[in-house]
């Protein structure tokens, strides 16, 4: 299959951290990386329902001159053919329209920051906009660049977790690397879980993808992000909550994203994901 | 409280979702007031900074003013609200007609702010168009939150900036009329109502907030009949002043772009050369509204000769304050020449002939403000609804209408975009409902494209290939290599028919010896334009895509027609 | 009746992005449970006549031309029967001899059918080679209710005029109500001839069973 990851391409050492990530991912589940090089620090993505502009920070642009043979390098020592995304429209003359149509985007965890601020802080705001209205799902680096040998997915039983869990299935087949399901036990037990993925015909993919489905009880949310395998790819989904219920309750994916150094790979709420 | 959300259920999906007219109603309301608040907080804002610069005026260095203002202006909206540049008319034309209307949040304040420094510290230009963007910005983000479709928000930006014209000229019609005329570019049962309904919220706002009734005051003017001729050449006056105006514009816009000078220095210098200006003819500075009412009420005092040089004067400063660096609109500087035009052109036939019995000046200058408003623009009617509701008679229809149709299809003639379209239309981006650029751009490769070909592979013999082009029914075959599976070339059943019907071929040669490699190919990013540019060049019916190598499927004329005509249906139709 | 994406993009003709990109511009009338689509007929029915769009929802749908599959070989060849032993020395009296013997062809359209028949033997002869001759009428045969076809074998070989000059000893009949039977039983035929060894079956004079399983062996190896 012909799936597409966008990434947008810093030319510093950070970015470059970010891009081989993009490149690793990529060649372990068989999709092709299309590179944006921004000529200008802002850019538009329109969605279905929203227009986001993301604005990058200045080290985005540093040494055009440079940036494409850069990218071109790092392609190569992947082995992929390079390919560069052209922004075609502009909303104004220095807004350039970027298409929504990929299946994936690879974002560091903030694009508007300067690298330095971020290490392990917070999603950026823009980061998090996209992922709230992408309907591709996103993936974010870990800061270095880390290989990952299994996938883990976070079920929790709601609408999105079991996008996420297709993708975690999605994922496993096409790079044959284990695949594990962690579940936070909130209200139900562990049938309820199992009733979920009974209800969507998917009992038999989980079966002969997943290796281990791990179950924790609720106060060991700490135990289960410290057991989840620090080398594999963390498949989560991501809720619509508005901003201030996310001040209020703090969100899991902010836990998560802030505790973990694993990569990874978020389901937004408009995400449409099919197993084909 | 289950029955409760249930009524509340059935209310919301029977009244509104499956019959929008209601909820298109409301949300255009709304979205009306809010951008005629937008309206007036600008125009009472302007006011009263004006007001309280003006002492500052007479000072030998006030010709920097501008500057600072032109200076913070673009400072502010590329390093605070990071827009791009221009005044935001396009963009929002852009939007409507390619993303369904989509606006970001801060276009709804950012020009309101940028033009707020701009036009208060001195800077030739108009503060419509900033709230026309805003305006159209609040109704796209109602609609945003609303979860509105494409039709609906499109509807909903249309509101917001009737709300907004209306608002700021107190010219509900007027209001309407360029929303539907300029910005949608559909004359639509659907959107009609709620824009129309926008418009007055709007201009309620506007009379709620500021009493007065409108914007130039006057005497009845007397226009008769012998007025008909000289109307004629103020028409063809007008039309050339537009187009001048349009051009140079655009020539000392296009002049800062090319300049490699910081974004603050161009700033700076526009700012000053206006400044400089404005100390000998301060008629230049700002939004001159105050003009107009004494040119209109009869009391304007230049001489000839110093009215034709306002003209360039205003022309050049409002161009250099566009074009480097100010933000604002040209609404306001084209009524502005339009009036000095009027009175010119008044004043040459006076001292032509003195003793013509033509009407008065200020008739003169309404007519030049209608005259230069269609022909830039090139939008007749909001001309002329324009210039009635802000002067308030009627008395003047008929040479208005003259003035407005001629000038309009004059400037037309000589420039076949408006100004506010020129980009567009220079981008390929001008694309309004039911036209082949539209349906081009809306169908994607992926929807037209068929994907149910056989692939062959380069290696297998000719003789096995006959026997799969007995049970196919395609007349395409992609020929892929055996292990990458890249796209090598095409086999058209056209071509080989004379081998295929030679038995003794058959044993004799591979696939890889009579596909074709020298097909132009598509790629599943390309715009549909494109392809079909691609195909009428290389004379074919049929295209391949190929996608990073791979053969995707092949676009044939055939389903473009038929998707074409289903998609041309839609976007009449409905 | 409720629809979804799917089904209606089978029946406006487009594929479902065209339909998710129709919802999201407003063109469509929906309602949305969920993160699915769903289309109630009763209203695309009313919004289709306002807009004046021909939509067909009803499965009343045009059948779609059928693979010209009809009818196999071997069950035409049942329907037709075998026959053995003809007697004449001339194409007009073999071919008599074989109409006779054939009970499912009316007896007031027999002789109309042989003056057919010699019609398009005068017309080019229809031996094949190798002692075969498959005679045909060249216009479909109204009055039939299914194809058949008819193998008789010949008591004394006939000269037929055959492309080879060769006698001919079987003739395989063909006659259908229709020409689109016609021509995939003449294909499947010559495709059958074409092996060898059921030539070599074919002079044994097999009895009707046995010559049936091999057509069916045969007509499965056609790809067609």
């Amino acid at each position: 299959m012909n799936y597409k990851l966008l990434h947008i391409f810093r030319n510093t050492p950070f970015g470059r951290e970010t891009f081989l990530q993009s490149l690793y991912f990529c060649k372990t589940i068989k999709a092709y990386p299309v590179v944006y090089i921004p000529k200008s620090d802002k850019f538009l993505m329109y969605f279905s329902n929203d227009a986001v502009q993301v604005d990058l920070d200045h080290s985005y642009l540093n040494s055009p001159e440079t940036a494409k043979a850069h990218a071109e390098a790092l392609f190569e020592e992947a082995g992929i053919n390079p390919m560069f995304y052209e922004p075609k429209n502009f909303t104004a003359s220095t807004l350039p329209d970027v298409s929504t149509n990929f299946d994936y985007l690879c974002c560091p965890r903030s694009v508007s920051d300067l690298s330095s601020k971020i290490g392990l802080g917070h999603i950026g705001p823009k980061v998090r906009r996209i992922i709230k209205h992408a309907t591709f799902p996103v993936l974010i680096s870990s800061p270095v660049f880390k290989s990952w040998t299994g996938i883990s997915v976070f079920f929790g039983g709601s609408e999105n977790a079991v996008k996420s869990l297709t993708l975690g299935l999605k994922i496993a087949m096409a790079s044959g690397l284990p695949l594990n399901l962690y579940t936070l036990i909130e209200k139900n037990g562990e049938d309820y879980y199992r009733e979920v993925v009974q209800k969507r015909n998917m009992e038999s993919l989980v079966d002969k993808y997943v290796t281990k489905w791990h179950f924790y009880e609720n106060e060991a949310f700490d135990t289960m992000l410290y057991e989840v395998p620090h080398d594999s790819l963390i498949v989560l989904g991501a809720y619509g909550h508005g901003i201030i219920k996310e001040l209020l309750l703090g969100s899991k994916m902010e836990i998560i994203q802030s505790t973990v150094t694993n990569n990874l790979l978020i389901v937004g709420p408009n995400c449409t994901i099919s197993l084909q | 409280m289950q029955t409760i959300k249930n009524i509340y259920r059935a209310i919301y999906y029977r009244l509104f979702r499956l019959d929008d007219r209601l909820l298109l109603i409301v949300a255009g309301s709304l979205a009306g007031i809010c951008s005629g608040l937008a309206a007036v907080a600008l125009r009472l804002s302007l006011e009263s900074v004006i007001e309280w610069l003006h002492p500052f005026r007479h000072y030998w260095w006030a010709f920097v003013l501008p500057a600072a203002g032109a200076l913070l202006s673009s400072l502010y909206l590329e390093k605070v609200s990071k827009e791009g540049a221009g005044h935001g008319v396009p963009e929002v034309i852009y939007a409507v007609s390619r993303y369904g209307g989509l606006l970001r949040l801060r276009s709804s304040y950012s020009r309101l702010i940028s033009s707020f420094l701009t036009i208060s510290s001195g800077g030739s230009a108009g503060p419509e168009a900033p709230v026309v963007m805003s305006g159209s910005a609040i109704g796209s983000n109602i609609a945003k939150f609303l979860v509105l479709n494409d039709r609906q928000r499109i509807t909903l930006v249309g509101c917001g900036t009737a709300g907004a014209i209306s608002a700021i000229f107190n010219a509900p019609i007027a209001g309407l009329v360029f929303s539907i005329e300029v910005l949608l570019g559909e004359w639509k049962f659907v959107n009609i109502i709620p824009i129309a309904i926008a418009a007055v919220a709007g201009a309620q706002i506007s009379q709620a907030i500021i009493p007065e009734q409108v914007l130039f005051n006057h005497q009845p003017f007397n226009t008769m009949a012998a007025d008909i001729l000289p109307c004629l050449c103020l028409a063809v006056l007008t039309a050339f002043t537009s187009v001048f105006f349009t051009k140079s514009l655009r020539k000392i816009g296009g002049f800062a772009k090319k300049s490699s000078l910081p974004l603050w220095s161009r700033a700076i210098i526009g700012g000053c050369l206006v400044g400089v200006i404005g100390i000998h003819m301060p008629l230049v500075l700002g939004e001159g509204y105050h003009f107009i009412q004494t040119m209109i009420s009869g009391s304007f005092s230049m001489g000839l000769f110093l009215t034709f040089v306002a003209i360039f004067a205003k022309i050049f400063a409002t161009a250099m304050t566009l074009g480097w660096g100010g933000s604002g609109g040209i609404f306001a500087p084209c009524l502005l020449i339009g009036s000095l035009t009027g009175v010119a052109f008044h004043k040459t036939l006076f001292f032509l002939l003195p003793s013509a019995g033509i009407a008065s000046e200020g008739a003169y200058a309404l007519l030049g403000m209608t005259g230069l408003i269609s022909g830039v623009m090139q939008a007749p009617l909001t001309g002329i609804f324009l210039i009635v509701e802000i002067t308030g008679g009627y008395e003047t229809i008929l040479p208005l209408i003259l003035v407005s149709s001629i000038s309009a299809t004059m400037s037309h003639y000589i420039e076949p975009a408006s100004f506010y379209l020129k980009d567009l239309i220079e981008k390929g981006q001008f694309m309004r409902p039911g036209t082949d650029a539209r349906i081009l751009s809306d169908l994607s490769l992926n929807e037209i494209i068929e994907t149910n070909y056989t692939k062959v592979s380069e290696n297998m013999v000719f003789r096995d290939f006959i026997e799969i082009i007995k049970l196919s029914q395609h007349n395409f075959f992609p020929v892929i290599e055996d292990e990458t599976q890249i796209y090598k070339g095409i086999i058209q059943i056209r071509t080989i028919r004379k081998y295929a019907l030679e038995p003794g071929m058959y044993d004799m040669v591979f696939l890889n010896q009579i596909m074709d490699t020298e097909v132009a190919t598509a790629s599943l990013e390309d715009d549909l334009q494109d392809v079909l540019d691609m195909m009428d060049l290389n004379n074919m019916d049929s295209i391949p895509v190929v996608e990073n190598g791979r053969f995707v499927g092949m676009i044939q004329k055939t389903r473009i027609l038929d998707l074409y005509r289903r998609e041309l249906i839609m976007q009449t139709n409905i | 009746m409720e629809l979804s994406i799917f089904d209606l993009s089978k029946h406006l003709g487009v594929v479902p992005d065209t339909i998710e990109r129709w919802v999201r511009q407003g063109k469509l009338p929906v309602s949305k449970t969920g993160s699915n689509y769903r289309f109630r007929a009763s209203e695309l029915q009313k919004w289709a006549s306002k807009h004046n769009i021909s939509l067909n929802i009803s499965d009343k749908k045009v059948p779609e031309k059928k693979n010209e599959a009809g009818i196999p070989l071997s069950h035409a060849v049942q329907n037709g029967g075998v026959y053995y032993d003809l007697l004449g020395e001339d194409v007009k009296s073999v071919l008599n001899a074989s109409l006779e013997r054939i009970s499912k062809i009316p007896k007031d359209f027999k002789p109309d059918l042989l003056d057919r028949l010699m019609e398009r033997e005068q017309a080019l002869s229809t031996g094949i080679g190798n002692g075969i001759a498959i005679p045909h009428p060249r216009v479909p045969l109204g009055y039939l209710n299914e194809p058949l076809v008819a193998v008789c074998f010949l008591e004394n070989p006939v000269d037929y005029q055959a492309m080879d000059q060769q006698p001919v000893k079987v003739l395989f009949l063909i006659l259908c109500p229709d020409l689109k039977f016609h021509l995939h039983l003449l294909s499947a035929l010559s495709f059958c001839l074409r092996d060898k060894s059921f030539v070599q079956f074919l002079n044994s004079c097999p009895d009707p069973g046995a010559l049936i399983e091999k057509i069916d062996v045969l007509q499965n190896l056609n790809p067609l």
